[in-house]
């Protein structure tokens, strides 16, 4: 994903020349060419994430389209007051595109594991929050909104779908499964594989979003006469999802611990019930239970 | 005392007075830095978002009142309409918003983001070869976050001869973390510095007009509460006080008797 991001990059600097490309020492053998061919769209500013924020809020004041790149964990929740106040509150449009979302960085452990960044920058007013799931997703959503004048946060992951999601619009979510048993399942970025596979056979609903902010409220409200079930390994989903009034809903997903496994994306998806196993499992039981309140 | 200079400062306390708001001291430190920045730098008053304008960012944001008094002497806003400072709908909030405030370029309060901000300016004046300069105060105080330096390291890493940090030592961090010798700390880091009386337009004019092939750090010393004895001599407590009427009268006597 990071060479689709880099890629589509390089083809709008070379259409407008307000695009600069900031790292914090992170994915830069990724833009050795963009960094040769437009020195001066290229820092490689250092490791001081805020710094590379508040900065990227200057440029966008006088009309420059930044794009802000390095780890999640980092340029988020380390950064949130800059996200916050220089880029939201100021209507500085800046782009903040992370690597290592949720377990991708597994081994590393809990200090770059990163599952609140979701959660937390939809609070903030005038945020364009989207977790692409597949490279096509990301081509579509970084062109569409880059330079729209709000921030825009991007979360990319190193372990993508190659699902067809159908036509990519921002705010838009994507019906892929109809059924006719009373429980749609909702989810959204790279994790769908392991839903879709694990629900391949059975009789629900699918419902799958790139953009958790603003969600589609109208798709929601569509299936909502039917059990939820929020399927994701990041919080964000499900509290954008609870927008929608009245829903019957479950979560499957993270809880209020943290994840002190090693290992790989998926030995930690399988830790926590996000495996094709855990998910076919809880939705399993879901279809055996009546209709019930969580 | 800089006639400009006094009526500012006048208003502060007329202003802080009427409204019940204010932070007096640190907003006297300041008025003659100000008062320098803006009869320095290509500006226009009736035309704020000019774009061959330089840029001004008050990282210090809760000095907001003195640097509206500084906007409103130079003809941005009538200083009368100031009054209103804090009000539920006032445009004059105690920090300074772009959006309301004619002459505010950044929305600050929450200290170390201004002057972030500010570097990011200059580096894009540097990439839209503007010319354009940048010039950011920034509190001794506030030089306790770490942003501050972190942004100083990207002012000079990418040579941004066109960034100007006023730095204002007015000591205001005597009973906590201080920061011994900033104009040392400063050229250590790879800054041009000047070092001058915060209260002497002529020194900080000469300083503002300087050029430099590096980002520049003007040392302004200055004095809490400067034109008022009683503000210097109780700072803290004036820390976000306001005058009542007697206070008032008595503060207003201090200031005009010089």
């Amino acid at each position: 994903m990071r060479g689709k991001f880099r890629q589509v990059v390089t083809e709008l600097a070379e259409q407008d020349e307000r695009i600069v490309v900031i790292l914090g020492d992170v994915s830069v053998y990724q833009f050795n060419q963009f960094s040769q061919r437009w020195p001066e769209r290229f820092y490689n500013m250092g490791i001081l994430e805020p710094t590379l924020v508040s900065v990227s809020a200057g440029l966008a004041a006088l009309g420059l389209r930044p794009f802000v790149h390095t780890i999640a964990p980092f340029l988020t929740e380390r950064c949130y007051e800059q996200i916050k106040l220089d880029l939201c509150y100021n209507r500085f449009g800046s782009n903040l595109v992370t690597c290592g979302a949720s377990f991708d960085y597994a081994a590393d452990g809990p200090t770059h594991h990163t599952y609140t960044d979701l959660a937390i920058l939809r609070l903030l007013p005038h945020m364009e929050v989207m977790q692409p799931g597949s490279e096509r997703e990301l081509a579509a959503l970084l062109r569409s909104q880059y330079a729209n004048g709000n921030p825009s946060y991007f979360r990319l992951s190193d372990f993508p779908h190659d699902r067809d999601t159908g036509e990519v619009r921002f705010g838009q979510g994507a019906v892929l499964k109809r059924g006719s048993r009373d429980l749609t399942l909702l989810t959204a970025g790279p994790i769908l594989d392991n839903v879709a596979t694990a629900v391949e056979d059975l009789d629900v609903n699918l419902l799958y979003f790139h953009t958790l902010k603003p969600i589609d409220h109208a798709l929601i409200a569509q299936f909502a006469h039917t059990r939820m079930l929020v399927i994701h390994d990041a919080f964000g989903l499900q509290e954008a999802v609870n927008e929608v009034a009245g829903l019957r809903i479950w979560h499957h997903g993270l809880t209020d611990r943290f994840c002190d496994g090693y290992g790989s994306v998926e030995s930690i998806r399988q830790r926590l019930g996000l495996d094709v196993a855990g998910i076919r499992a809880r939705v399993l039981g879901l279809l055996q239970q009546k209709e019930t309140l969580p | 005392m800089n006639e400009t200079c006094l009526k500012i400062r006048a208003d502060i306390l007329s202003i802080a007075h009427a409204s019940g708001r204010g932070h007096i001291p640190t907003c006297f430190s300041i008025v003659e830095s100000l008062y320098a920045v803006y009869s320095t730098m290509n500006h226009r008053p009736t035309e704020p978002q000019w774009p061959g304008r330089d840029l001004f960012v008050l990282s210090k944001g809760h000095a907001a009142l003195g640097y509206y008094c500084n906007l409103a002497a130079f003809g941005y806003f009538p200083a009368e309409q100031v009054r209103a400072f804090g009000d539920a709908d006032s445009l004059f909030g105690c920090h300074g918003d772009r959006f309301k405030v004619p002459g505010v370029e950044a929305s600050t309060g929450s200290l170390g983001h201004g002057v972030g901000i500010a570097v990011g300016m200059a580096l894009a004046g540097q990439i839209q070869r503007s010319g354009r300069r940048v010039i950011t105060l920034v509190g001794d105080g506030e030089a306790n976050e770490g942003t501050v330096w972190e942004a100083v390291l990207v002012a000079v890493d990418q040579k941004l001869s066109r960034f100007t940090l006023l730095y204002d030592h007015n000591n205001s961090q005597r009973r906590c973390l201080q920061i011994p010798n900033p104009g040392e700390r400063f050229r250590a880091f790879g800054c041009e510095v000047t070092e001058v009386d915060g209260h002497d337009l002529a020194q900080l004019t000469d300083a503002l007009q300087r050029t430099t092939d590096r980002p520049h750090v003007i040392v302004a010393n200055t004095i809490k509460g400067f034109g008022c004895q009683t503000l210097c001599d109780d700072v803290f407590a004036w820390h976000r006080r306001s005058p009542d009427a007697a206070t008032l009268a008595r503060l207003m006597e201090e200031l005009h008797a010089g």
